[in-house]
């Protein structure tokens, strides 16, 4: 009996220290955020390496085999809605734009950006067909929709900058982008800052100014909470390495359509995507590398941030970016030198197509 | 007793002229094109758009979702509500001490809380039952200070003649003398609540589904059958949840009067 | 009558007088116990705001969600100085005044026909109860619709919710006109005219007035509801922004704002309904 028993306790403490030593390393779950939800608020995000990731199920199976969840949120609320979440500590990675990603850290949130998610997206000032507007001097008293506190607010500061203006000289309007979409349709807004084609093709707006200047937007990128890093750095690195992994297929010409295909899950015209893209190499689009151009921007975004009076604290991007998850996957998965670094004006540093 | 004919309003005939008066309108400008048949939907297009939708399965989601919020928030409110009004209605020192503040902080419209509720909560459910939870507990606890503050000096003497534990008072004497101002404001409690089911769902922007969710996304999609039949159906149950109220309350009350 | 009474029952507006604050007029021999309670009641809020502030300082909560008071009440200081919580409320209390202007005019005139002529009640009041238990918010989607976002939008929407409280008042205070006084009325055979003048309006105007304070805090209610759903200025703006931009001591400063403001419709046209239900007819 008694020897039974030491068996059974045996037995279990074999089984149960490895458990418990994994229970004490893994979280139970991984929680990641969109800041971004599909039409009609689908769980469904795009036009990302993260968006990629998800579609195609890679973390997923990359956890799956430690019994490790995935968890997936998708804030209508955009990326103000990503750091109230972050603020509650109900998420541990997220994609962001540069406005919310600097208004959080200058309210004291603590995050590490790992990643770039996307870069040298485009976008157009748009303005109902039949508007008079034809420039962007022309939007002096307007009123224009942006969702407010999103990356989309700081390019159009930017952009009124250029021509001399301010966000007081203009009416502008906090909306939702599916509400954005139908308060132009009906002439209710004067103009918003679009990337879809989908109004254009059905001739309800007219694209007065493209926004293509890699200096007028930032690069989206992939944050960890920092809590969450400095406890389970293991998971970090396999959630960036897997990430760059399923990158190379995300690049790879060949999936052109079909990454294009999974984006427009997202309830968004697969033509949006197809227009957006056309003429990059989705190597360059899709691009995580923490570069120049990525530093440079982030510096600018902060600086800018603050002049326009966002937010009132400093704010410091001293020991903000960690790249060395990036190299340690580079290195695995030896890819180094697959991508291209830009430089601060977003320029190519190296001739293309090695 | 009263007569059934007192309890049953005779229909008015007359009342449904403006009613009728306004659908006919309505199909005669869409019908005769008179209108932007876009913005300015017929009647038969609402009908048959809300029906596709009740049969997508889509609709039974949202009203649950709607419903479980609602009355999720309302409990809470009203628990939480109850007992706010207990405690200032008996304890002089907790009224004094709490009541300046509680009475100042009601004048903050219920929807200038929602930001702050949403860097606390979130903007999921939770956010969304504690907005519930909020406006019911208004209503429901001054309602329920009124009830306690009527009830008359005596009916304490005699409680105090019984020698009453306070847990007797509370359920014996407190509870019952004051139920009809409970009812009430429990009633007023359940409006107000279906209203901020509707407004945390207009406001607090989130997926998942919801009455208020389809209604806005209605508009995102300029689908403005589907806007006028949600408007419809939210405002049928409102009225639903109001008639029920309003049963319950003749109910209960007429047991109380038999009780006493 | 009890049909009268199940009819009139109902809506959402009878109830609501129990939402507004019974400012007891306290009696002025009293008054150690009177400062006595002030003191009491001002324990409380102290309370709070020493715990607010050992809560920033011992950062229990993290500064984003609780920013320090002494950071708050310098935004308050800021806003105020420059004008900017100034213009906004300027903003919001014009298309408060104005849908008040309209809804009210709209809802007096229902009002005062469902209260003098039966013909018109029976075919206003079952539309109108169906009407007045729609919650003014839902109305918002359709309205945008028609409206489109801008000052149309917001006050039309306040204007419906303004009309329920002041028909409702209206009707209610002319229902209760003692039958004394309209026998008197017809006794000397008033006009229309007379009668509405110097009879139903005097002795409706303490219920009317009531009306006036119920639809006045809804139309406050329904501003900020409608200023946070689209808006380029005014307090509802404001806190969207401040909102999204993780601002919370901006949003603290525009809620106080909007309470405060909330407290002062209340106590001044409290005050005024009061004066006037002094003079009111007596004799029921």
């Amino acid at each position: 009996m008694k020897k039974f028993v030491s068996l059974i306790a045996t037995a279990l403490i074999a089984v149960g220290l490895p458990l418990a030593a994994q229970a004490q390393e893994n979280p139970k779950t991984i929680r990641i955020a969109f800041s971004s939800a599909g039409v009609g608020g689908k769980p469904a995000a795009a036009s990302g390496l993260l968006a990629t990731a998800h579609q195609r199920g890679i973390l997923e199976k990359e956890f799956a085999k430690d019994g490790i969840k995935v968890e997936w949120t998708f804030f209508v609320g955009a990326g103000p809605a990503t750091n109230e979440a972050l603020a509650l500590k109900k998420i541990d990675f997220a994609t962001q734009g540069d406005l919310p990603l600097v208004v959080a850290r200058a309210n004291g949130l603590r995050t590490r950006i790992l990643l770039t998610d996307s870069r040298f997206s485009r976008n157009y000032v748009v303005v109902p067909t039949a508007s008079t507007i034809q420039t962007l001097e022309d939007l002096r008293g307007k009123k224009i929709t942006v969702q407010k506190g999103t990356a989309g607010q700081l390019t159009l500061n930017r952009l009124l900058t250029q021509v001399g203006l301010k966000e007081s000289d203009l009416k502008v309007i906090d909306m939702i982008s599916d509400s954005q979409k139908a308060a132009l349709s009906t002439g209710d807004v004067d103009a918003a800052i679009q990337s879809s084609t989908d109004l254009v093709v059905r001739g309800l707006v007219r694209r007065i100014y493209k926004i293509e200047d890699p200096k007028l937007q930032a690069p989206s990128q992939v944050w960890v909470a920092e809590e969450f890093e400095a406890k389970y750095p293991h998971i970090v690195q396999r959630f960036v390495t897997a990430l760059l992994r399923e990158s190379v297929w995300a690049v790879d010409e060949k999936n052109r359509d079909e990454l294009f295909r999974l984006w427009s899950k997202t309830g968004n015209p697969y033509s949006d995507y197809k227009e957006d893209f056309k003429g990059w190499a989705l190597r360059d689009r899709l691009n995580p590398l923490i570069d120049e151009y990525y530093t440079s921007s982030l510096n600018k975004s902060i600086a800018e941030v603050k002049q326009f009076r966002f937010v009132r604290r400093d704010v410091t991007a001293d020991g903000w970016i960690e790249p060395k998850y990036q190299q340690a996957a580079l290195k695995e998965l030896k890819l180094e030198g697959f991508w291209d670094e830009f430089d601060a004006d977003g320029k190519r540093k190296k001739p293309a197509g090695k | 007793m009263a007569s059934l004919k007192d309890k049953l309003p005779a229909i008015d005939p007359r009342g449904f002229v403006l009613p009728l008066l306004l659908i006919v309108v309505w199909q005669a400008v869409t019908s005769s094109g008179w209108v932007d048949t876009r913005i300015i939907m017929p009647p038969s297009a609402v009908l048959s758009a809300g029906w596709k939708w009740l049969n997508s399965g889509l609709a039974l989601e949202s009203i649950g979702a709607s419903l479980f919020r609602d009355a999720s928030g309302f409990v809470l409110g009203a628990a939480a509500g109850i007992t706010i009004g207990l405690l200032f209605g008996t304890s002089k020192l907790a009224n004094n001490v709490f009541g300046p503040t509680f009475h100042t902080l009601k004048h903050i419209s219920i929807f200038a809380w929602i930001p702050l509720l949403s860097a606390f909560f979130g903007r999921d459910d939770l956010a969304k039952i504690v907005f519930i939870a909020f406006a019911t507990l208004y209503p429901v606890a001054l309602a329920t200070i009124e009830g306690v503050r009527s009830i008359a000096k005596s009916q304490y003497e005699v409680a105090d003649v019984y020698g009453f534990t306070p847990r007797q008072a509370l359920f014996r004497l407190i509870l019952p003398a004051a139920s009809p101002q409970i009812i009430t404001g429990l009633h007023l409690g359940l409006i107000f609540a279906w209203l901020a089911t509707m407004g945390a769902e207009f406001l607090l922007a989130s997926t998942g589904e919801g009455l208020g969710m389809t209604v806005i996304r209605g508009r995102a999609a300029f689908r403005v059958d589907l806007i006028i039949f949600g408007m419809l159906i939210i405002g049928a149950f409102g009225m639903l949840l109001n008639e029920l109220a309003t049963r319950a309350e003749s109910r209960l009350l007429h047991w109380r009067g038999h009780a006493r | 009558m009890s049909t009268i009474q199940s009819l009139d029952k109902p809506l959402v507006i009878e109830p609501l007088a129990s939402l507004l604050p019974r400012i007891s007029i306290p009696s002025l021999g009293n008054l150690p116990a009177r400062f006595g309670r002030i003191g009491l009641g001002i324990i409380f809020p102290l309370l709070l705001l020493y715990l607010w502030q050992i809560a920033t300082e011992r950062v229990w909560l993290p500064p984003q969600l609780l920013p320090e008071p002494a950071f708050v009440w310098e935004t308050l200081v800021d806003m105020v100085s420059s004008g900017e919580l100034a213009g906004h409320l300027a903003v919001s209390l014009q298309r408060v005044l104005w849908s008040v202007l309209i809804g009210g005019s709209i809802g007096l005139a229902i009002g005062f026909a469902m209260g003098l002529s039966k013909t018109a009640k029976a075919y206003l009041y079952p539309s109108f109860s169906l009407f007045s238990q729609f919650p003014v918010i839902a109305w918002s989607p359709l309205m945008i619709i028609f409206f489109g976002i801008d000052e149309a939008l917001k006050i039309s929407t306040i204007t419906v919710a303004v009309i329920v409280p002041f028909a409702v008042a209206t009707y209610k205070g002319i229902e209760n006109v003692p039958v004394k006084l309209r026998e008197v009325g017809q006794i000397y055979q008033f006009s229309f005219a007379q009668t509405l003048w110097r009879i139903a309006l005097p002795a409706a105007l303490p219920a009317i007035l009531g009306g006036v304070r119920q639809g006045a805090m809804q139309a406050w209610l329904a501003l900020v509801f409608v200023e946070l759903l689209a808006s380029s200025e005014g307090l509802g703006y404001l806190l969207v922004y401040a909102r999204n931009l993780m601002q919370l001591d901006v949003v603290m400063v525009c809620m106080a704002t909007i309470g405060l403001v909330g407290l002062i419709f209340d106590f001044a046209l409290g005050f005024i309904e009061r004066h006037f239900s002094r003079w009111a007819p007596k004799g029921r």
